[in-house]
Order: structure tokens, then C-alpha cells, then sequence
């Protein structure tokens, strides 16, 4: 039964993610100037009604770079998610219903994988096959794959105990089937919360990678981009940081809210 | 107890709130003197939310210094709500209301929290019907009975530790001060509740409420557990509250009983009334419904249910020898598992068209020889002929066998998808058509398991073992988590399925009445062997193994 808090904390969240995700949305067909665009007499202006949230040092307007931004930080963050969720799944599936040496072998491995720091291992990775968009998602969905197999397993080992699985393997239902069609719905509300978590890790990591400006490249904007480039400028014109500042705080919030209620 | 009683008690309260009720003059002055509990117009209610409920409702009895009230009903009559409201600790959210709750000369609905603590464990107790979940799984049992005197009684560690192996031993578990250390999965489910008997017992409290301290427990083993709460009902003049769906329990043990039914006590009377009398309708339901190895109707079992066993004679499967083990952790890294045959080498045979029984304690062996039959282990030795047989199954608990994300329409279709029946509006025709046959509106289709009550569950359950036209239905407790009203009905379901389609059951049970009721030959199973096999009435009248006449003795009457 939903309780009366988590109730509350599900709707502000639900009301933020939805904010969030139209703006994004909005940014993808829409800007009020081009994002890229410079204008060299507006270096570091201070927010006004022309630029809400103010110009960076190359005279760009923030506001516009936030929505382009957020953009492709969402974009690879729902791709690293997927990747690491897709995969995750398939292998928590596979090792929690099966068992055995197989299990055991890709556990260990899993184990070895969690016991580095994700941003060292991203670096990595980053390092090998070089800085970008698509790297970076695949670097990150890797990363996030045994997180997700960990959870998923666990829970395929319960499930698989239920007398309901006993009842499909006894109508003659292949393990394949069992697996994705029957125990795999039911894993629904912790693999939810796991998407939901994951997601907000990506959307940070994404943030940190390109901080550290091993991810988009410039001139394009992602929000750990922005907030890199505005690092040098912070006491001349904080806004720069404010704007990209605030939407993955209001991000990672409102999705860490809805995901409370979502378990 | 009278009307004129009640108002007694409540004009005391009117004079002496939160005192002793002052004696009554005249022919309740006894009565009155040796009243315990006394229950006014009890209410439980969840207001608010979208399921408003009164789960108890306006309730009044009384409870005499060492007597033993039994309460029964079905699961949701608001008996266990009563015990829990009766201690204070019912969940956030309900409101419990009463004119007045006098126990041992307090209105418990003016003691402050401190007291209600107080009265809790000391003189009022608690047991539960899961002692695995009752007791705390990281401290040892001795530690957990301990507490009790530590929060009730002035004792220095090693007395406490003296009284409470002295507890164990009144509760008889035997190396009492060995189980002392010990925590709780190392004990038996028989222990466990012997420990929680001797955790409520210790402060030696006026009160002592069970609430189904039996249910979870192996035939035997309740038979010993009631004994002995009756033995410290006598001995220590400790008045018990015994909760139970079980008529046979309450009938062994208690004085007086209450027959509850959505949140109303419909019937009192002392066990004799009840049971050769019912006055309510309600009750003669529930009397009926019990079945018995004392009320079988031959005429009926004979008739209308089938024909008598000597009519079977085409072997449908034969079981040789069969043997599953089950291998065990390992002891340190490079230790050996242990092996443990859960099943050693037994031998039988199911003949076409009957019920065969299969009858035991928990843990003798008998759902894995279901298994090992269903085909759901692999790893036994010995053989099981023919190799194409199909068995469906029917499991004990109707939550876990169907597949709780999806609709009762795909969990009765998926089977079929199975068998190769492609044409999706065959298969909600084939759906339907068992929907019907097991007594379910059609319109359940487009429903979820968590929509429907158990009994329904279990009629999914059948209608999803049957849709593939199976010879032979292995029935794995299926009625042991339901209602006895309930019971009876899907008992009656399945042998009008049986003579419908001509089947075969397996029935496993661990309740001989539901055996002798249903089977046509019983097979006793007990520590991975059978050890009889004989036509139920036979087997009553004539038990030859020890161990059969250990069984057909705890059977309560």
C-alpha cells in the first residue's frame, strides 16, 4: 500500500520529470538563438529579458545551450541505460536461473568490474577508444551492466522458486520462455527503480566525463560540458554555471522521487 | 455470560473508572470475583482509505480466571484482529473502540502506553502461528526468553539464565540447556513454538493468547503442542485464548468457544452446545464442511464419487525403486557436501482412474516424490514408467502458482500456446470453457490472481492443469491453505472433474481427514520411505506400522 509521504515525494517527482523531459523536448526542435551561435559584443552578460539566463564568454546564449545540452546528456544517458540494462538483464537473467559454474564465472567477473570506481573505468575506456559522444555511451553501458545483472539475478533466483515457474516448466514451456516471458514481468517494479537510478548515475556520470572533457566535444553543448567550460568564469559570471547547474540537480531529484514510489 | 452482567460491568466502570470492579451482591458475586476479561462492544475499523472496513465488529465476551475460550472462523472473521486489539498492537491505521476492555480489574482502554507494556508480557502473552518469523533469527532463543525477565522481573544474569532453562524443560524441549544457545533455524518447527510458548509462559502471565499456534505445525507435533498448553492451563491456572480455523483443535482443547464471522461472533456456548447443537446456520456450515475420518459418508464415497479400489487395475504409472538425494552446502571450501535422500527406495504403483493418497508429516519425502513424478527433478535414481506421461500439478499456495503479472485469461492460454493451438480465438474459447467448468464467471478472464480469493486461486490453478487434457493430476496440498468451508468445495470440484474426465489424482495431504475423505488408497510416508499402503478404512481400523497408529492418533477427534 502506498503510503501518504511517499505519495507526496511520487507527485512532485512525477511533476518535475514531466517539466524536465518538455523542456529537453522542447529543446530539440526549439531554441530562442542558436546554441552555437556567438555574439562577440555579448561576452559573459549577466541574465536579462533578451537572455534569461545570461551569455557565456563567447557571447552565447545559456538558456538555448541548456536546452541543446540537456538534450544529448538525456540522450546518452537513456543510451548508456539501455545498454547496460539490455545486457544487464540478459545476464542476471541467464546466471540467476541457470546457476551453476556459469554463474559463478560471470559473477566473479562481475565482482572484478564493480571494484573499480565507474569514472576510473570510464577513463579508461575513454582512453582506449578516444573521447566522443558514442564512446562515452559505450564505456558507460558497460559500466552499468553488472549493476543491473546483480539485481536482476537476485530476483530471478526468488522467482525461480515460485510454484509458477514449476507450473510453466511442467506445461512444457522452454527455459528461454520462462525466462522473458514469465519470470521477467514480474521483476518489473526492481528492474523500474534500477532504470530509474541508473539513469541518474548516467546522466552524472555523462555530466562528470565531459567535465573532464573526455566526452561531447566542443562546440557542442552537454550539460557536464557547460559546467566545465563555465569553471573558469565562476566568480565573473556564475550564471553560466547556474543554468546546467540546476536542471541535473532537478533531474536527478525528481526521478530519485518518483523512483521512492516506483519499488 | 448475561446481558445483565455486561451492564454490571459497565456501571462499575461509571463509578470506579480504571479500578477493580467492586462486587456484585446476590448470584454474580462469583462470577464477578473470578471474571479476567471482560470485552465490551470491541470494535476494529480501518477508517479512511479506499477499503473502509469494520474487520471486528461490536464484539462482547468475558473470560474466566483459568478457562480456555477457543475462537474460530474463517480467515478474515476478525479473530485475529480480536488477539490483536485484546494486546494493544493492532497496525497503524486501525481504531479499535470499545465501551470497555476490563482485564484483571484495569478498562485497558484508559491504561497509558507505560502500563499497556507492562501488562503486555506480564501478565498478558502472545503466541504466534509462525514461529519461524516470531523469533528473531539473530539471537539465540535463550537470549530472546531472557529478555522477557529482563524488561519484567528484578534478576541477576545467572537466575535468569536459571529460569529460563527451567521454562524450556516446563515447555518440554528435551537438553534444555543445550537449545538454551542455540538460534532458531537449528530448532524444529515443533521447537520454535515451544520456545515461544516458553517465552509467553516465563512471567507466568494471567492471559495467554494463541493465535493458530498450531496450523504451521506437523499433525503429531500439534496434538503434543496443544497437550501441553493445556497442561499449563491447568497447572498454572493461566486462562487461554485459543485462535484457530481448526473445529477439531478448539475441540480438543477448549471450554467455551466463539464462532466469528465477518467481524460478528455469530454462535457461543460451551464445546458440547456448539458442536452436537448449533444453533446458527453459519455453524452447522463450518461442522459440515470439517472433513473426518469420523464422518465419511460411505454410501456417498461409494456412489456418486467412484467405485471401490479392487476396480482398479490398469497400472498408469509404476514407481521402482526410486531414490532422490539432494546434496547438501559444503563443509568449508574443500570439505564434502553431505548427501541427504530425501526419498530412498520406495516402490508403488498409481492404477487408472483412482485417487491415490500420499500421506505424511513435512519434510518425509512426499513432494519430492511428486516432483520426481512430475518430472521436476532430474537427478534420481531408479525408474518411473511410462517416460510420456504428463502430469500437470496443483500446488499448495494459489498466491505462488499463478503468475501474479498476468491475467488469468493468458495464464489459462498459455498451456495451450504450448500444445501448438494457434488460433488465439480457439484458445479464449478453450479458456472459457474451463473457466466455466471450474465454477468461475468467464468475465475472470480479463482479471489478475490478486483480484480473486484463495479458493478462486485454486480453481484457476485446476482449470490451468486441466486445459491440456492431462491422464494424471498430482494435487500437491492443495487444500491445506484454504478455509474448510472453502476446502470442502474444491474438494467436491475435484472429484466431479474426476468422473468428468476421467482422471488420475496423486493426492498428497498431510491431514489425514482430507485423505480419508477423498483417496481411495493412501500411501503412509515417513522419513523417505512408505511404510503402508492400504485402502483408507482399512488403514483406520487396522493400522499395522507404529508409525501409522502415531499419525491416526494425533488426528483431533
Amino acid at each position: 500500500m502506498r503510503q501518504k509521504r511517499n505519495d507526496f515525494n511520487y507527485r512532485v517527482g512525477k511533476v518535475i520529470v514531466c517539466a524536465v523531459v518538455l523542456f529537453v523536448l522542447i529543446g530539440c526542435v526549439y531554441t530562442p538563438y542558436d546554441p552555437n551561435g556567438m555574439n562577440g559584443a555579448l561576452k559573459n552578460a549577466a541574465p536579462s529579458l533578451a537572455h534569461p539566463f545570461g551569455t557565456d564568454n563567447f557571447g552565447r546564449d545559456v538558456l538555448s545551450r541548456v536546452m541543446k545540452g540537456a538534450g544529448t546528456t538525456f540522450f546518452v544517458g537513456l543510451c548508456t541505460v539501455a545498454i547496460g540494462g539490455i545486457i544487464g538483464t540478459l545476464l542476471g537473467a541467464v546466471t540467476g536461473y541457470y546457476g551453476g559454474l556459469f554463474d559463478e564465472i560471470l559473477m566473479r567477473l562481475n565482482d572484478g568490474l564493480t571494484s573499480f570506481p565507474s569514472i576510473l573505468l570510464a577513463l579508461v575506456f575513454v582512453s582506449i577508444l578516444g573521447p566522443g559522444k558514442y564512446n562515452i555511451i559505450l564505456a558507460l553501458g558497460i559500466i552499468f551492466i553488472p549493476s543491473f545483472a546483480r539485481v536482476v539475478r537476485s530476483e530471478y533466483i526468488t522467482q525461480k522458486q515460485m510454484d509458477y515457474v514449476k507450473n510453466a516448466k511442467l506445461m512444457g514451456a522452454s527455459d528461454f520462455r520462462i525466462m522473458f516471458v514469465h519470470i521477467l514481468p514480474n521483476t518489473r517494479p526492481i528492474l523500474l527503480s534500477s532504470l530509474t537510478i541508473g539513469f541518474n548515475n548516467a546522466v552524472l556520470a555523462e555530466a562528470g566525463m565531459s567535465y573532464l572533457s573526455l566526452g561531447v566535444q566542443p562546440p557542442d553543448a552537454s550539460l557536464g560540458r557547460m559546467l566545465s567550460e563555465a569553471q573558469a568564469y565562476l566568480f565573473s559570471a556564475p550564471w553560466v554555471a547556474l543554468a546546467p547547474g540546476i536542471l541535473i540537480v532537478l533531474t536527478v531529484l525528481g526521478f530519485s522521487m518518483v523512483n521512492e514510489d516506483a519499488g | 455470560m448475561s446481558e445483565r452482567m455486561y451492564e454490571n460491568i459497565q456501571e462499575n466502570i461509571r463509578k470506579n473508572p480504571g479500578g477493580r470492579p467492586e462486587k456484585n451482591t446476590g448470584e454474580n458475586r462469583r462470577e464477578g470475583s473470578d471474571l479476567l476479561l471482560a470485552v465490551r462492544n470491541l470494535s476494529v475499523a480501518f477508517p479512511g482509505g479506499k477499503r473502509e472496513a469494520t474487520v471486528v465488529d461490536t464484539i462482547s465476551f468475558s473470560l474466566r480466571t483459568g478457562e480456555v475460550l477457543g475462537i474460530v472462523g474463517e480467515s478474515g472473521s476478525g479473530k485475529s484482529m480480536t488477539a490483536l486489539a485484546l494486546m494493544g498492537l493492532l497496525k497503524k491505521g486501525a481504531v479499535r473502540s470499545a465501551d470497555a476492555i476490563l482485564f484483571d480489574g484495569k478498562d485497558l482502554n484508559r491504561v497509558s502506553a507505560e502500563e499497556y507494556r507492562d501488562i503486555r508480557g506480564r501478565s498478558m502473552a502472545m503466541i504466534f502461528q509462525e514461529p519461524m518469523t516470531s523469533l528473531n533469527p539473530v539471537y539465540t532463543v535463550g537470549n530472546q526468553v531472557e529478555e522477557m525477565l529482563k524488561l519484567h522481573a528484578h534478576l541477576s544474569k545467572e537466575e535468569r539464565k536459571q529460569k529460563t532453562i527451567q521454562a524450556f524443560e516446563e515447555a518440554g524441549i528435551r537438553d534444555s540447556a543445550e537449545v538454551w544457545g542455540k538460534y532458531p533455524h537449528q530448532l524444529s518447527g515443533g521447537q520454535r513454538q515451544r520456545v515461544m510458548i516458553a517465552m509467553a509462559m516465563i512471567c507466568e502471565p494471567k492471559l495467554l493468547i494463541a493465535d493458530e499456534p498450531t496450523t504451521a505445525l506437523d499433525v503429531t507435533i500439534q496434538a503434543r503442542i496443544l497437550a501441553l498448553i493445556k497442561k499449563l492451563n491447568r497447572e498454572h491456572g493461566t486462562a487461554v485464548i485459543l485462535i484457530s480455523h481448526d473445529l477439531g483443535v478448539i475441540r480438543n482443547i477448549c471450554d467455551r468457544t466463539l464462532v466469528m464471522y465477518q467481524g460478528k461472533i455469530v454462535e457461543r456456548g460451551s464445546i458440547e452446545e456448539i458442536f452436537s447443537n448449533p444453533k446458527e446456520n453459519y455453524t452447522r456450515t463450518l461442522l459440515d464442511a470439517v472433513p473426518g475420518i469420523h464422518k465419511r459418508d460411505d454410501a456417498k464415497a461409494a456412489g456418486a464419487y467412484g467405485t471401490a479400489a479392487a476396480e482398479y487395475r490398469d497400472i498408469l504409472v509404476s514407481v521402482r525403486d526410486l531414490t532422490v538425494a539432494y546434496k547438501g552446502n559444503k563443509e568449508g571450501l574443500f570439505g564434502r557436501r553431505r548427501v541427504t535422500e530425501a526419498v530412498s527406495h520406495i516402490d508403488f504403483d498409481i492404477y487408472k482412474g483412482e485417487i491415490l493418497g500420499l500421506v505424511g508429516e513435512s519434510g518425509c519425502g512426499k513432494s519430492t516424490t511428486a516432483k520426481a513424478i512430475a518430472g521436476l527433478i532430474d537427478s534420481y535414481t531408479g525408474t518411473i514408467t511410462p517416460d510420456n506421461r504428463k502430469p500437470q500439478m496443483v500446488f499448495q499456495d494459489p498466491y505462488g502458482s499463478l503468475n501474479p503479472c498476468k491475467t488469468i485469461g493468458w495464464i489459462l492460454e498459455e498451456p495451450l500456446k504450448m500444445q501448438g493451438m494457434k488460433r488465439a480465438v480457439d484458445r479464449v474459447a478453450k479458456a472459457k470453457e474451463l473457466l466455466a467448468e471450474v465454477g468461475l464467471p468467464v468475465e475472470y478472464a480479463a482479471r489478475y490472481p490478486r483480484d480473486l480469493s484463495g479458493g478462486q486461486r485454486q480453481r484457476v490453478a485446476i482449470a490451468a492443469a486441466l486445459i491440456t487434457g492431462p491422464q494424471l493430476l498430482i494435487l500437491d496440498e492443495p487444500v491445506s491453505a484454504l478455509d474448510v468451508t472453502v476446502q470442502a468445495q474444491i474438494l467436491d470440484l475435484l472429484q466431479r472433474i474426476r468422473r468428468q474426465h476421467n482422471l488420475t489424482y496423486l493426492f498428497i495431504s498431510h491431514d489425514m481427514n482430507v485423505i480419508y475423505q477423498i483417496c481411495d488408497r493412501v500411501c503412509v510416508m515417513t522419513q523417505g520411505t512408505i511404510v503402508e499402503t492400504a485402502a483408507p478404512r482399512e488403514l483406520i481400523a487396522n493400522p499395522k506400522h507404529e508409525y501409522t497408529r502415531q499419525l491416526l492418533a494425533s488426528v483431533p477427534e
